[in-house]
């Protein structure tokens, strides 16, 4: 298992402490009780960014997608109803207006990946260490392209189980819940995922002990 | 592993692996693959080869930009302006309750007298009232809201042909398609409130805007039988009636006059 931790740090309230189930969340998100939407912002906003950057390819388009859609969640609190996981329908919020952001700028994700690696073509080199040599940082940089490359060419259902699993570290009847969806469905959406990744990053002849030692 | 007592081949090990690296069995009992891959060097390095490439997926990789966001201070910012635009939201629509509800009564009252008055006053001679009927006040007002609202969706109509016309962007499978999916969807929307627009525009004047509302709907129907992944072809063929029908034209003229609110239609 990949040695990343849980991305969000979710802060503890003193009184009563951050409810740990998802839905009791929602329900005091709901009744708008002190601190209860910060705390969900910070929960989901590191998941809801994947989610939007795998939709727009474009950092900066999915920090502020991320952003109006919590606005729009706030705002929409009230029409919440817990048949559904509260993920799943945050989530749905954002890929409509992901879509929305689409339809606007009328470009499709897999154009909008080399858009956006034409726009900061020297950013892995530009963040690596000086001191590396050239070739290995090279390398790396090669490395990380096709990872993202990776991940980002997955389809819509089976990058969002890969995120949650893989970087999220999410079980998988945990995501078959937030997903609103059956365990099998959720275990062939992974596994056609997986299988994609690893074919891609070996075919491409990447190893990655030999990338990142 | 659902295999019997059958030793499982090479290929249906590596079918398996990379579920495995997620889903890894409880215990090496009762686990097939694990046994398979012990005696099998093949398997065993397509296993290896399988890990190494999965564990070097980071997220720093797949999300190169993520790690350079406060996400404290992005939370602080959102739920900032997620309170401030529901402060903007709530307050206004008090506002508006607390005077909308006099005010509108105010207003029926005011069109029942003026409608009551015009009865006793104005008396249509038998033949005109049986040429148009006499719609009074608030249904004139209603049908100038109806025909405000067709023209609102005819305008749309048009952008959608108008794009239709010029440049879809072209479909990712790279066969010279064009992916017109979001304007399908688009189109079904538009015709369902045409279907009400079409229903509730009774007056004679409106015979124009009803003319090109039907000719609409003809089009947006001809776009939804189309391909999400549409051929050059079956585009020119859309793109041709919309022409032979100067269509587009003719919904800027009377939208305009429904604009200017002079309508003749």
């Amino acid at each position: 298992m990949n040695p990343i931790p849980m991305p969000c740090v979710v802060p503890v309230r003193e009184e009563g402490g951050v409810p740990p189930d998802d839905f009791a969340l929602m329900e005091e998100v709901g009744h708008d009780r002190d601190g209860a939407f910060e705390v969900f912002v910070a929960r989901y906003q590191r998941r809801l960014y994947r989610l939007a950057w795998g939709y727009l390819r474009h950092h900066e388009d999915a920090l502020d997608a991320v952003q109006e859609a919590l606005v729009k969640i706030y705002l929409a609190r009230a029409s919440y109803r817990p048949e559904s996981h509260p993920y799943t329908w945050a989530s749905r919020i954002l890929a409509n207006h992901c879509l929305d952001v689409l339809r606007r700028r009328r470009v499709r994700p897999a154009e909008s990946l080399e858009a956006a690696q034409e726009a900061a073509p020297g950013r892995d080199l530009a963040a690596a260490d000086p001191k590396e040599n050239p070739e290995r940082r090279g390398s790396r940089a090669e490395f990380r392209r096709r990872v993202e490359e990776a991940v980002a060419t997955l389809p819509e259902s089976q990058r969002e189980v890969f995120v949650l699993r893989h970087f999220e570290d999410m079980t998988l009847a945990e995501i078959a819940a937030a997903r609103g969806c059956a365990l099998g469905t959720v275990k062939s959406s992974l596994h056609r995922a997986a299988a994609a990744v690893r074919d891609r990053l070996v075919r491409a002849g990447v190893r990655g002990d030999a990338a990142l030692s | 592993m659902t295999t019997g007592d059958r030793e499982m081949t090479c290929a249906e090990v590596r079918e398996r692996l990379p579920l495995r690296y997620y889903a890894p069995p409880a215990d090496g009992r009762g686990d097939p693959v694990g046994r398979h891959l012990r005696r099998c060097p093949a398997c065993a390095e397509d296993w290896a080869a399988t890990r190494r490439a999965l564990a070097a997926v980071r997220a720093e990789d797949a999300f190169p930009r993520e790690s350079e966001v406060d996400w404290d201070a992005f939370a602080r910012d959102t739920a900032a302006r997620a309170r401030a635009a529901g402060r903007a939201v709530v307050p206004a629509a008090g506002r508006f309750r607390r005077w909308a509800a006099p005010a509108g009564l105010a207003a029926a009252a005011a069109c029942l007298l003026v409608f009551v008055a015009l009865r006793q006053t104005v008396r249509p001679s038998p033949d005109r009232a049986a040429f148009t009927p006499a719609p009074g006040m608030a249904g004139m007002l209603r049908q100038n809201v109806a025909r405000q609202a067709a023209a609102r969706s005819l305008r749309e109509g048009r952008a959608l042909l108008v794009y239709l016309m010029q440049a879809p962007v072209r479909c990712r499978r790279g066969d010279g398609t064009l992916d017109i999916a979001l304007e399908k969807e688009r189109s079904r929307d538009l015709l369902r409130r045409l279907a009400v627009h079409q229903g509730s525009l009774g007056g004679a004047e409106d015979g124009r805007i009803a003319d090109l509302l039907g000719q609409m709907e003809s089009l947006l129907l001809q776009v939804g039988t189309l391909e999400d992944c549409a051929g050059p072809h079956s585009l020119d063929e859309l793109r041709a009636a919309i022409g032979r029908r100067q269509i587009l034209l003719r919904i800027d003229l009377v939208t305009r006059d429904v604009e200017g609110g002079t309508s003749r239609a």
